[in-house]
Formats: structure tokens, C-alpha cells, sequence
């Protein structure tokens, strides 16, 4: 277990540059904007008298360094800055951001759970009746799911279910339970195309192994071959990749999101990219990029323990 | 270094280097044509391309309807033999929207994919070449860029620098060439190790040389596979940020933008979205079939590379 401690450090001081790199990032946001930085600070057709209240509010007549470093200051004390675009009322970033980060989570986590129980026993299916017809159909299956946009997916399934057939609510949480089941299709849909394809190929190269031949050699049923012996190895790669799932559904999220006008964090931040509400906009990014740090952090950490290859190697 | 002239030895050396090379690729291309052309995936892939592209050349020239012409009184129409698509709500033609949307989508896929193989390319080469703390730099900022999930930061650019075509291909391009640069740096630092490199050194052979007649070449399969699935991640990545607004503008009306418009009119005119949408799905299959395609028929031992 010291081992894993080790690798558990090891990864930890890593993930230290990437969150900084986002604040960075984030930060810089501000300057990329065309024209002065204030412009995307404050409403439309601000008097001058405004954007010097700003300009001093956000410090902006200070070099960039000790701007970044109030920033960072800011940050640590959790606070992202105060919306400009919801409203009179300036509501501050970071409840816009927990109010609705409830919301994306609960789509990720369901869209997940979709995408790994039709993507694993797909994969499974496929690999074991390789080069078949249902090996074959399934792969032509992924394919069409890996090339279809989200937001297509999610726009057919919209037309089909709540207007042709008038199943389930179109649009944000208004239909209870009912109103989740699109968005976390959509999601989940697109992703296990992924998921299928890793299994598959990560089963064929198991089946292969030596001491699966050496089981059915000893006459083990071929069913418990499969699912006591080999899927124990074969599923490892495709547990890891769930950090780097979280990378592409929280993407995907955003698009579904937008799609559904689900209220999570990924709706805010296209509102707030069309509103030029930029101080949400940097918020949603940042809150962001640090789940999928801590994602896959996290799946790192699993497959190094479900793995001790991994820690030593 | 010092400039000295370059004596006429060197340069027939290097002409004939060059012959070499260009025979070497000429080898390589039929190579990959006559395995290429016995593999389905590559076939249906290429099939798919070739048209995608055609079409995209050869808009102004095909006997269809001008895209940004108006139909009025014929706004919202379904699919007929007049409007083979419908029309959008507008009364322009779908089909030809459709067409035309082509040149944006690809010339966005291509020209970033294009710019981060080149920066990927340059990055990874000297990376993994030099190794020592050159190495250590440049990897480390690959990392960096590799954990960053790529739409995020596609977004986040689009965001700032707001919507436009340069902006976009700008936005892709940051985002994702670490994948080429992990790809050659990996290339080049078991290369540079193997015999024949050892062998071109001891004749004499400099840095430069090395890097573009041994290292760069036997990157060149890898590339390929991964430059294709590249085109179809970017055209994906072009098409959702066009969908949220943050894309391609008009007159460049993108497949994803024609999808940001229509998805408001989706009850009463599916088909003004659906269209645009199928085109983005049959030119991702296409360049996915001919990426995975090429990898099985490149190199079997990059099954690895893409999950």
C-alpha cells in the first residue's frame, strides 16, 4: 500500500500545473476579447462613468500579474465574480454556478451509467461472436452513434418522442422524471459507442491470453471462462477511460444542455457566451475544467489500485 | 553553425536526397493504395470523402439554386422535386444551403487539422529528438494541453475571441494539437535510438538530416490515421460550437450553424435541421472510416492508438 501512496502524491502534485494552467487560461480569457477588456466586463452602452467603476472594481488598471494574482486570491476564497447579465441585481458567479451544478451532475452521472450498461454488454456480445453478424451489426452501430453530432441526436429525438409522438416534455425540468430521460439518452447514447468499441477490443486481446486457453483446456464451462476470468481483466481499460469520458461528457453536456434547455451549468455558460456575461462565463469554464481534473485524478487512482502494474510501472 | 558555401558535392547530395525521398513517398502512396483498395472500411471511407469534397469544389459550378436566394411565398416548405430538401424559413433551398455549407465545414476541419499537425508536428519532432530538457519542457506543455479536455478549450477561445471563422479554426487548432505532438514525440524518441540512425550519424550525417530522412518518415503512417480521425474531431468540434452560437457566422453558414437556426423551427420544419445534421453524420463516418481503415491496413500495431 506504500506503493500506492506514493502514486497517489505523485499524481496529486501533478494535477497542481493543470489546475493552474486553467486558472491561467481562464484568466487570460479577459484579454483575448477583442477590443478593451473592460467592454467585456460591462453592460452595453455603459457610461464612461461605469466602466471606470469597473476598471477599478476588477483592478484593471493593475499590471497582469497582480491581476492574476487577486484573481487567484479571489478564486481561493471561492469567489468567481459577480454576473453582469442576469438582471439588475448583480448575482455572483459562484451561486449562478452551485445552483445549477446539482443539475449537471445528476445528467453526467445517469448519461454515464447509460452509456457503460449498453456499452459494455455490446462489447462483450461483440467480441465473442467476432466477425458474425452480430459482431458486424453492433460495430455498424457504433460507427453511425460515434459519427452522429449530439445535438443532431438530440434534436431527432426531441421530433420523434415529444412531437410526434408526444412521449415526454421538450424542454427544461418542467415534466418531473420525464423530462431527464432525452437529455441523458442523448448523452449517454453517443458516449457508449466508445465504450463498446474498448470492450470489444479490450475482450478479444484477453480471450487470446494463454491462461484462458489453459481454463478451457481444463474443461471449464465456457460461460464461466468468459465472465469469472476474463472480463475481470478485459473491463480494467475501460473503467480507466472514465476520466476520460468526464472530459467528453461534460463537452457534451453543454451541447445536450443547450438542446434541452436543462438548467445545469452547461446552459448558463451558452447563455452567458450569447449575453456577453463574461464573468459567468469564465466561472462555468473554470468549475469545468476542475471536474475533469478531479475526474480523472480519480480514475487514475482507481485503476492504480484495482491495478498494482500500474503504480509500480 | 558557420555559413560556409555550399560545395557542389553537397548539393548533388542533396538533390539526389531529395530524388530518394520523393521515390521513397512515391513507393509509400502506391503501397497504401494497393493495400487500401482491398480494405472495405478504407473503400466506403474514401468513397464518402471524395464526394464530400467534390461537392464542396464544385458548388458554384453545379446546376442548383443560389443558396442565399430567396422563394417567397415558399417559406417552410417540405421536400419536393422543386426543393429537393425543402426550403429554410426564408424560402432559400435547403439542398443547396447544404452544398454550400460543405466548403465552410471542411475548410474548417482541414486548415485546423492542418495547423496542428504542423505545430503538433514541429513540437513533437524536437521533443522527442533532443530529449534532455528541451524535452522536458515541451512535454510537459503537451500534458498540460492533453488533460485539458479539447472542447472546453475550443469553447472557451470561441467565447473570448467571438464567433468567426479564423477564430474558430484558431480555437481547434490550440486545442488540439497535443495529440500530434504526443504522437511524434513518442515516434521519435524510439527512433533515434535504432541502429540505422546510429549508422547515418557515424557517416556523418547532422541533426537536420536525421530528423527529416530517418525520424520524420517513419511518423508518416501514424500521422496519416491520426491527420483523418483529426478532420472528423474537428469538423465535430466546428459543428458544436456553430450550434451554440459561438462558430461560424453568415455569409459563412457553417452545417452547425444551419443547425443553430433550423433547431427553432424544428417542430413545424424538421427538415430544415435534419439535413445539415445527416451531412455532418455521413462526413464524420467518412473520414472515421477512412482513419480506422488505414490504421488496420498502415499498421496493425497502432490498434491502440484511438480506442
Amino acid at each position: 500500500m506504500a506503493d500506492l501512496m506514493a502514486y497517489v502524491i505523485r499524481k496529486l502534485l501533478l494535477a497542481i500545473p493543470v489546475i493552474i494552467l486553467a486558472t491561467v487560461v481562464v484568466f487570460m480569457l479577459l484579454y483575448l476579447t477583442p477590443g478593451d477588456p473592460v467592454s467585456a466586463l460591462s453592460p452595453p452602452h455603459a457610461t464612461k462613468e461605469q466602466l471606470d467603476a469597473i476598471r477599478q472594481e476588477w483592478g484593471l488598471l493593475d499590471p497582469p500579474w497582480v491581476q492574476y494574482g487577486k484573481f487567484l486570491s479571489r478564486l481561493v476564497h471561492g469567489d468567481l465574480g459577480t454576473s453582469i447579465g442576469f438582471g439588475t441585481v448583480s448575482t455572483p458567479v459562484s451561486s449562478l454556478v452551485t445552483q445549477r451544478l446539482s443539475n449537471t451532475l445528476m445528467l453526467m452521472g445517469i448519461g454515464l451509467a447509460i452509456s457503460y450498461s449498453m456499452g459494455i454488454p455490446l462489447g462483450i456480445i461483440a467480441a465473442l461472436r467476432q466477425n458474425k453478424l452480430a459482431d458486424r451489426s453492433i460495430m455498424v452501430f457504433t460507427l453511425v452513434t460515434y459519427a452522429m453530432p449530439s445535438f443532431w441526436l438530440g434534436l431527432l429525438f426531441l421530433l420523434l418522442f415529444s412531437v410526434y409522438l408526444g412521449w415526454l416534455p421538450a424542454k427544461g425540468t418542467t415534466g418531473g422524471l420525464g423530462s431527464i430521460i432525452l437529455p441523458v439518452m442523448t448523452l449517454g447514447i453517443g458516449n457508449a459507442a466508445l465504450t463498446t468499441r474498448m470492450m470489444r477490443s479490450s475482450m478479444l486481446e484477453v480471450i487470446r491470453m494463454d491462461y484462458i486457453t489453459q481454463l478451457r483446456s481444463r474443461g471449464l464451462r465456457e460461460r464461466d471462462v468468459i465472465y469469472k476470468h476474463a472480463l475481470k481483466n478485459a473491463i480494467l481499460p475501460v473503467i480507466t477511460v472514465i476520466g476520460l469520458d468526464i472530459g467528453w461528457f461534460i463537452g457534451g453536456a453543454v451541447v445536450v444542455e443547450t438542446v434541452f434547455s436543462w438548467p445545469g451549468i452547461g446552459l448558463l455558460l451558452t447563455k452567458a457566451i450569447l449575453n456577453h456575461d463574461f464573468p459567468v462565463v469564465q466561472g462555468c469554464i473554470l468549475v469545468m475544467a476542475f471536474f475533469v481534473i478531479i475526474g480523472n485524478l480519480a480514475a487514475d487512482i482507481f485503476y492504480a489500485y484495482v491495478d498494482p502494474r500500474v503504480r509500480l510501472g | 553553425m558557420n555559413r560556409m558555401r555550399i560545395s557542389p558535392r553537397r548539393r548533388l547530395n542533396d538533390t539526389l536526397l531529395a530524388w530518394k525521398m520523393s521515390s521513397g513517398v512515391k513507393q509509400f502512396i502506391a503501397d497504401v493504395a494497393e493495400r487500401g483498395s482491398r480494405n472495405t472500411m478504407v473503400v466506403i471511407g474514401t468513397t464518402i470523402v471524395i464526394i464530400m469534397i467534390a461537392g464542396a469544389l464544385l458548388a458554384p459550378v453545379l446546376p442548383i439554386v443560389d443558396p442565399a436566394q430567396l422563394d417567397p411565398g415558399f417559406e417552410e416548405k417540405g421536400p419536393s422535386s422543386n426543393h429537393l430538401f425543402g426550403t429554410d424559413n426564408l424560402g432559400r433551398d435547403v439542398f443547396s444551403r447544404v452544398i454550400w455549407g460543405a466548403r465552410i465545414s471542411l475548410l474548417v476541419g482541414t486548415l485546423a487539422v492542418l495547423f496542428s499537425l504542423l505545430i503538433g508536428m514541429t513540437l513533437g519532432l524536437v521533443a522527442g529528438y533532443f530529449g534532455g530538457k528541451i524535452d522536458y519542457i515541451i512535454s510537459g506543455t503537451i500534458d498540460l494541453f492533453w488533460t485539458f479536455p479539447a472542447f472546453l478549450l475550443a469553447l472557451a477561445l470561441a467565447a473570448a475571441l467571438g464567433p468567426s471563422l479564423t477564430n474558430v479554426m484558431l480555437a481547434i487548432s490550440v486545442s488540439y494539437w497535443a495529440s500530434f505532438a504526443r504522437l511524434v514525440r513518442g515516434q521519435a524518441l524510439t527512433i533515434r535510438e535504432r541502429q540505422f540512425v546510429e549508422a547515418s550519424r557515424a557517416l556523418g550525417a547532422n541533426n537536420r538530416r536525421i530528423m527529416f530522412t530517418h525520424v520524420l518518415p517513419n511518423c508518416l503512417a501514424p500521422l496519416i490515421v491520426w491527420a483523418s480521425i483529426g478532420v472528423a474531431d474537428a469538423i465535430t468540434i466546428e459543428s458544436s460550437l456553430s450550434f451554440l452560437g459561438v462558430g461560424t457566422q453568415p455569409p459563412e453558414a457553417s452545417w452547425g450553424y444551419m443547425l443553430f437556426r433550423g433547431k427553432t423551427f424544428i417542430e413545424e420544419a424538421p427538415w430544415i435541421a435534419t439535413f445539415p445534421g445527416l451531412a455532418i453524420l455521413i462526413t464524420i463516418l467518412g473520414f472515421n472510416l477512412l482513419g480506422d481503415g488505414l490504421r488496420d491496413v498502415l499498421d496493425p500495431r497502432l490498434k491502440g492508438l484511438r480506442r
